[in-house]
């Protein structure tokens, strides 16, 4: 059988012990599935989707409500993206536990951990198209958190909002973001990040002369594989958009009261935690930023790696990135919770 | 011409690493300009300012004893045994509209709390809601100042 | 293998996917004429009737009255920016619900300010009440009202009134206008019913033009109508006595059997008329929601009184002859058609002039009224020209009863 296109996107055989799901957790490869899913998903919610104040909320509601499968389209996007971002996280913790991350392949992690951040930013700039009643006081103190950077922030906040609130400019910006600039980006730094897994040798394994199992697995397999998952995927994905419908609320108001309670979307419930503890600026901006400073720093944390170890489970010379690693998701995990 | 290492002036190269500098300086500076104009560019402002003064209409509607929300101003009217009095509803925290409870402003955000003069009570807010004026006309008419 | 049993499983999903989307049913979408913004509640809501003859659901839709999110299709979130919950005409939302210049908070001129007029009447300010209470205890110098159900103020006032603060009770320091307070506040158009089905009515508007007569306790009923029968009247009206001794509300104990018996005044005398006919048949719309004044007492508002019709022994009733189509009496008319009221036809009208369109005099002289609501058609007579000695100057009806009660 000559190769296909996809076929060529694949090395001719890698590793089999590397290759193994209880080994990547397929959670790179659900990435980008799921980024497909969002890209296809997305495309066809801009048929419908209105990016101005008056328009958002009610188009939201025709197309999750009366355009025929709109609803399913509307899930799968949402369930999608929060899906993202959750095997985002797991395949970075996947490699700081199995020591992808060594040299070679640092630069890679922090493409990956760019990645990261731009999945959030996407999630949140979505999250805003809502304009409804449920995302108002998130989009309020989120872009305040900006206007409390000291010196830059007031500048910086009218660069991202076209004005001195959120309004029109603002919604037509995050659409212009989230629909067009970060994907851009989101796009360049993915095709880089899978660019560089080929580039630095494909899943991290110890260099051949160290590795006991030397099986390996042709690519033709390797792509049958991924189809079922991909199949599979695509199932679930269908199923969860069908019994779990994505949050909406609301028309946002001129004349609503003050709420008893909000909530900010789950992925900065920890933010909004932390911010519990006071000043806007060291809570909300620099403690997020020293997060991802801590993680980008992870491999630099010397010793380094012994080569036989990497691209097994817990690798004995890297347990103080693995402590690392779990502390931070752990403690991130427990103020979400909170 | 036959060139041997000798004959080579000093010169030519620092005069290349001198040319990659320029280069790189120069390139520098289109594209800090760029970043400039990129950043003017985003701060134009599509939108009229927000207003200032709020016609509240006559004093009447604001009776001793009333604690009235404002939603297009975000602020409360109080009136209170000192007259009419008015506080912004905008958190000095991160801009969340406070809910009025029982006896104080509660921020639904991150639960900061507020005295109903405004005064903070417990954080995460630096500071205490910001006063209002508002002023009575001659006729009772009453405009909100933000 | 695998990727066949891949395959059938996402067939199931995609079967799963389609079985679900054409699950819910199909949305109904009603462009109502007034707005012209297609909304989707007769998706559920397709069995309810039109409101009234007055406000076609085809062309005021749902929204217009009630809020709520349009094209959502999730009913808690239809539901939950819809304005009063299911009573958009509680006064507290009244007028974005029922508001707008050509509706119900018009010019006074077009006859259209029912909101503002209803907003300052005594059943709604309970002023009354509330001033002569606290007159009585002493905690306030004179009877005139200062304190309402809610703030309210009359920019041009006949009456000396030009606003009411709100009553609250927190400010109150006498025990019986505490006691007052918590026990004689159920009765204004603001205030929730005391349970039981002989109180039971909405608030706002839709405590009288709602009629809740023998619905079932919480039914939702979807009726406007300006027939208000008595017994809408007597969810607040005849209920049982408020006691000044003890600053309690005392409910009658007697079994009504019948339309006298359901009037209440264990010394009160009443004449046929009055336990025939219904309260509106004579009461009129000012005296029920107002005249655009603050009142201090429902003795200045309420005027009607048996010369109204009757007229005196010196005086006919008060006629008037309608010329003009447009006649505020022939809109009375259509929206309650019991008579085929035309121009040219003569009515009685008031003292101030509120037209009594259903009361005509025929082209023989004689007086017949129809009733609003029991379509009845009772001729009736005047006090010219009759045995009658009444003293013109005592109309009230405790004067008429003297003769004309009926035994009970
Ligand atoms: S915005 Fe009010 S406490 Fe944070």
């Amino acid at each position: 059988m000559s190769p296909s296109f996809f076929h060529h996107l694949h090395p001719p055989t890698i590793p089999k012990p590397q290759a193994r799901f209880s080994h990547t957790l397929g959670a790179g490869g659900l990435a980008v599935f799921l980024s497909l899913t969002l890209l296809v998903t997305g495309a066809l919610e801009m048929f419908y989707y209105v990016p101005t104040p008056d328009g958002a909320a009610e188009s939201v509601q025709m197309l999750t409500f009366l355009v025929p499968y709109g609803g399913l389209v509307r899930n799968l996007h949402f369930w999608a993206a929060q899906g993202l971002l959750i095997v985002s996280i797991i395949h970075m913790v996947r490699v700081l536990l199995t020591g992808g991350y060594a040299a070679p392949r640092r630069f890679n992690y922090w493409l990956g951990l760019g990645l990261l951040a731009l999945i959030i930013f996407l999630d949140f700039s979505g999250y805003v198209l809502r304009w409804d009643e449920g995302i108002r006081w998130a989009l309020v103190a989120g872009t305040n958190l900006i206007k409390a950077i000291p010196g830059i922030g007031p500048g910086a906040y009218r660069i991202l909002m076209g004005g001195d609130a959120p309004g029109p400019a603002a919604l037509v910006r995050f659409y212009a973001w989230h629909i067009f600039g970060l994907i851009l980006l989101f796009i360049i730094v993915g095709v880089w990040h899978i660019f560089r897994v080929r580039r630095d040798g494909g899943i991290a394994a110890p260099p051949p002369k160290l590795r006991q199992n030397r099986e390996r697995l042709p690519r033709n397999e390797l792509v049958r594989i991924e189809v079922v998952a991909m199949i599979v995927a695509t199932a679930v994905l269908i199923l969860i958009s069908t019994f779990f419908p994505a949050p909406i609320g609301p028309a946002m108001s001129e004349t609503a009261p003050p709420t008893a309670e909000a909530r900010a979307p789950w992925f900065f419930l920890w933010v909004q935690q932390l911010l519990k503890n006071g000043d806007a600026f060291f809570w909300g901006v620099l403690i997020p930023l020293a997060v991802l400073g801590l993680l980008a720093a992870l491999p630099l944390i010397r010793p380094s790696l012994a080569p036989e170890e990497i691209g097994s489970w817990l690798p004995k010379s890297g347990r103080v990135v693995q402590i690392a690693t779990l502390g931070i998701i752990l403690t991130l995990l427990i103020l979400t919770l909170l | 011409m036959n060139v041997t290492p000798s004959s080579i002036n000093p010169t030519p190269l620092s005069r290349r690493t001198f040319l990659e500098l320029a280069g790189k300086g120069l390139l520098a500076v289109s594209g800090l300009l760029g970043l400039g104009g990129l950043s003017r560019f985003f701060s134009f402002q599509t939108e009229t300012a927000v207003p200032q003064t709020f016609a509240l209409g006559p004093a009447e509607n604001y009776p001793p004893g009333s604690r009235t929300f404002i939603s297009q101003a975000q602020a409360y009217i109080l009136h209170t045994d000192e007259g009419i009095t008015a506080v912004s509803a905008i958190c000095p925290h991160l801009g969340c509209s406070v809910n009025l409870a029982d006896n104080s402003f509660d921020c639904p955000c991150h639960g900061s709390r507020f005295a109903l003069d405004g005064e903070k009570l417990q954080g995460p807010a630096n500071r205490s809601l910001r006063d209002l004026s508002v002023e009575i006309s001659a006729d009772n008419q009453l405009t909100l100042l933000t | 293998m695998k990727r066949t049993l891949a395959a059938l499983f996402l067939l199931l999903a995609v079967l799963t996917a389609v079985w679900a989307n054409g699950r819910p049913p199909a949305p109904i979408p009603l462009t109502p004429t007034l707005t012209g913004e297609t909304e989707y509640c007769l998706t559920c809501h397709n069995d309810l009737p039109d409101i009234s003859a007055a406000h076609p659901t085809a062309v005021f839709g749902c929204v217009r009255c009630h809020g709520g999110e349009r094209l959502a299709l999730d009913a808690d979130l239809a539901h939950s920016s819809m304005r009063g919950g299911a009573n958009p005409s509680d006064l507290a939302v009244v007028e974005p619900s029922c508001g707008g210049s050509d509706c119900h908070s018009g010019a006074v001129s077009a006859d259209r300010d029912h909101i503002q007029r209803v907003q300052t009447s005594i059943q709604a300010t309970y002023a009354g009440a509330i001033a002569a209470v606290r007159y009585a205890f002493g905690v306030q110098p004179d009877p005139a009202a200062q304190l309402g159900a809610f703030a309210v103020q009359d920019t041009e006032t006949n009456t000396g009134v030009p606003y009411l603060d709100p009553f609250n009770p927190a400010q109150e320091t006498h025990p019986s206008i505490l006691k007052f307070s918590q026990n004689c506040l159920n009765c204004h158009l603001s205030a929730d019913p005391l349970p039981g089905g002989e109180y039971d009515r909405f608030t706002g508007c839709a405590a009288c033009h709602t009629p809740t007569q023998n619905r079932a306790p919480d039914q939702l009923t979807h009726t406007l109508t300006t027939a208000i029968p008595y017994t809408q009247c007597n969810t607040c009206h005849n209920r049982g006595n408020y006691s000044l001794r003890d600053m309690a509300f005392h409910p009658r104990t007697d079994e009504a059997n019948g339309r006298l018996q359901d009037y209440y005044q264990p010394i009160g005398q009443f004449t046929q008329c009055e336990w025939t006919l219904d309260c509106i048949d004579c009461h009129t719309r000012s005296e029920a929601m107002g005249d655009g004044d603050i009142h201090s007492s429902q003795a200045d508002i309420q005027y009607v009184q048996c010369r109204t019709c009757h007229g005196t022994i010196n005086e006919p009733p008060l006629t008037k002859t309608i010329t003009d189509p447009n006649d505020i009496a022939l809109r009375l008319a259509a929206l309650n058609p019991v008579i085929d009221l035309q121009v040219g036809d003569t009515i009685l009208v008031t003292e101030q002039g509120e037209p009594m369109w259903n009361i005509r005099q025929l082209d023989d002289g004689s007086l017949q009224l129809t009733g609003k609501v029991t379509e009845l058609t009772l001729p009736f007579s005047r006090v010219m020209d009759t045995a009658c000695e009444q003293n013109p100057d005592e109309q009230e009806s405790h004067f008429c009863h003297e003769c004309h009660a009926v035994e009970h």
